[in-house]
């Protein structure tokens, strides 16, 4: 039901684009846009973000800085209960090669993110435990990863400029309490790839 | 020729095949995903199978490795498995709970990568740190029931849940309703031992059910005593003055286990090994 959601709240955001009224677009000088008005919207499974994770993003620096706002959503069967997760990405890819006409390959993307976890089962009531009783949050991560993307460039909208971009990206990463581990365990006793997480989305540019 | 064309393509597709497998496994939805493959569910089952499978004669002597709070000592944990290998007679292990830090399905997973090369089975009990955001899921899904007990030679182990803190002390845990005549019931062994993480000394046992619970193991038939984590330090001794021993087990970190034997009716020894 909350993906059926998602998938339609990122819909109305592309239909309302879709359906501006021509005066609209003859007020506004051709390429520019209302500054809240997102730059990218992006949908995503994994890196423990969620099973699905849609969202809206800002591009910065000529898009070598980007970031994303995400809502996260895993079904009560793989987690004990139904989770909901808000997240803020950042990231940084210093090198976009134009491979061929049409197709773009962004090869290294650095970035971190926060996210919090809704709807866990355990969470810590008010007064249940003394203070610092456990030094990490339950609910609130942050995560650090690096990454990848190709891009697919279609032709500018041809009324405004504006671009029209198509992406697949990966992103491996880790959180706090993984690296946490890692680092509290420096005689091999875990592995770096023990602490990877995938997450593979797509992107569009609009 | 055909043939020899599918091979190409298998060897082609096998490394693509193997990276889909590892990437699926990486594609995690949230630290609480506890999606893992099937060897690393229902643990408390297979093991209690694996256990019985090389059953005791009922007069001898049973020998097994009592520890706890493994969570994030997997340094430790190695070198543990490598010094418990090493010992002979023993038939199992027990870890008096605190398997994970963060009551993440991962944590547990690589508790259970070290353990599971282990020579003989080990079971293991709920503790606090493994029921924290929804961990008590994630342990059900790979351990099993919070609640259980089973026998072997001649001795009753019951293991059970007495985090009270975690419930924010509901009055239901420890489950004394299932514990009583888990305790009255010795389902024909001649001794038993309980099991469980939050000793009653400690502040995170609830309260209201501190003495209730020392009075049922007070008056539990051949109990040869009740043995507790969380603490990260050992101890025996009978801290209510009533008869009944409290064995405590040291953290993985600490680098020492007990080597517990038990036999007659309630009779036992407790070696320390350092490791």
């Amino acid at each position: 039901m909350k993906t059926l959601l998602l998938a339609g709240l990122l819909f109305a955001t592309f239909a309302a684009h879709a359906a501006a009224p021509p005066d609209t677009i003859a007020t506004t000088p051709a390429g520019a846009r209302q500054w809240f008005r997102p730059q990218h919207l992006v949908l995503q499974t994994g890196g423990g973000l969620g099973m699905v994770a849609g969202g809206a993003g800002y591009s910065f620096l000529k898009d070598r800085l980007e970031t994303d706002i995400l809502i996260g959503y895993v079904p009560e069967r793989y987690a004990g209960s139904t989770l909901t997760l808000a997240s803020l990405k950042v990231m940084y890819s210093p090198f976009h090669l134009r491979v061929a006409e049409q197709v773009q390959v962004v090869p290294f993307t650095i970035g971190g993110y926060f996210s919090y976890t809704h709807g866990t089962l355990n969470d810590e009531l008010k007064g249940q435990y003394s203070k610092d009783y456990y030094w990490f949050s339950t609910d609130t991560r942050y995560g650090a990863l690096v990454g990848g993307r190709v891009t697919y460039l279609a032709a500018p909208v041809a009324a405004t400029g504006l671009p029209r971009k198509l992406s697949l990206y990966y992103e491996l990463g880790s959180n706090d309490l993984y690296i946490a581990t890692y680092l509290n365990n420096r005689n091999g006793g875990i592995g770096v790839g023990q602490l990877l997480t995938l997450a593979l989305g797509v992107k569009a540019d609009l | 020729m055909s043939s020899l064309f599918t091979l190409r393509r298998w060897t082609r597709i096998a490394p693509a095949a193997a990276l889909l497998v590892a990437g699926c496994d990486m594609l995690e939805f949230s630290p609480n995903d506890y999606r893992l493959p099937e060897e690393f569910t229902n643990l408390t089952q297979k093991n209690i199978a694996k256990l019985q499978a090389k059953p005791l004669a009922a007069t001898d002597t049973l020998r097994f490795v009592f520890t706890g709070d493994s969570q994030q000592f997997y340094d430790e944990a190695e070198d543990l498995v490598t010094s418990v290998n090493q010992q002979p007679g023993i038939s199992f292990m027990l870890v008096a709970g605190d398997i994970s830090d963060f009551g993440l399905a991962r944590e547990m997973r690589w508790v259970d990568e070290k353990l599971r090369k282990l020579t003989v089975p080990y079971l293991t009990v709920i503790g606090n740190h493994d029921l924290v955001g929804n961990g008590r899921e994630a342990y059900q899904h790979i351990f099993g029931a919070l609640d259980y007990s089973f026998v072997y030679g001649d001795t009753k182990f019951t293991l059970l849940d007495t985090n009270g803190r975690e419930y924010n002390f509901n009055g239901q845990i420890p489950n004394l309703n299932w514990l009583r005549p888990q305790l009255a019931n010795l389902d024909g062994a001649r001794r038993q031992v309980v099991i469980s993480h939050v000793p009653p000394t400690n502040d995170d046992f609830d309260p209201a059910l501190r003495m209730p619970y020392v009075q049922a193991l007070r008056e539990a038939p051949g109990l040869v005593f009740e043995m507790n984590g969380h603490n990260h330090q050992s101890t025996i001794g009978q801290p209510f003055n009533d008869g009944v021993t409290y064995v405590n087990s040291d953290a993985f970190s600490e680098r020492r286990y007990m080597v517990v034997t038990v036999w007659g009716d309630r009779e036992f020894r407790i070696k320390q090994v350092t490791f």
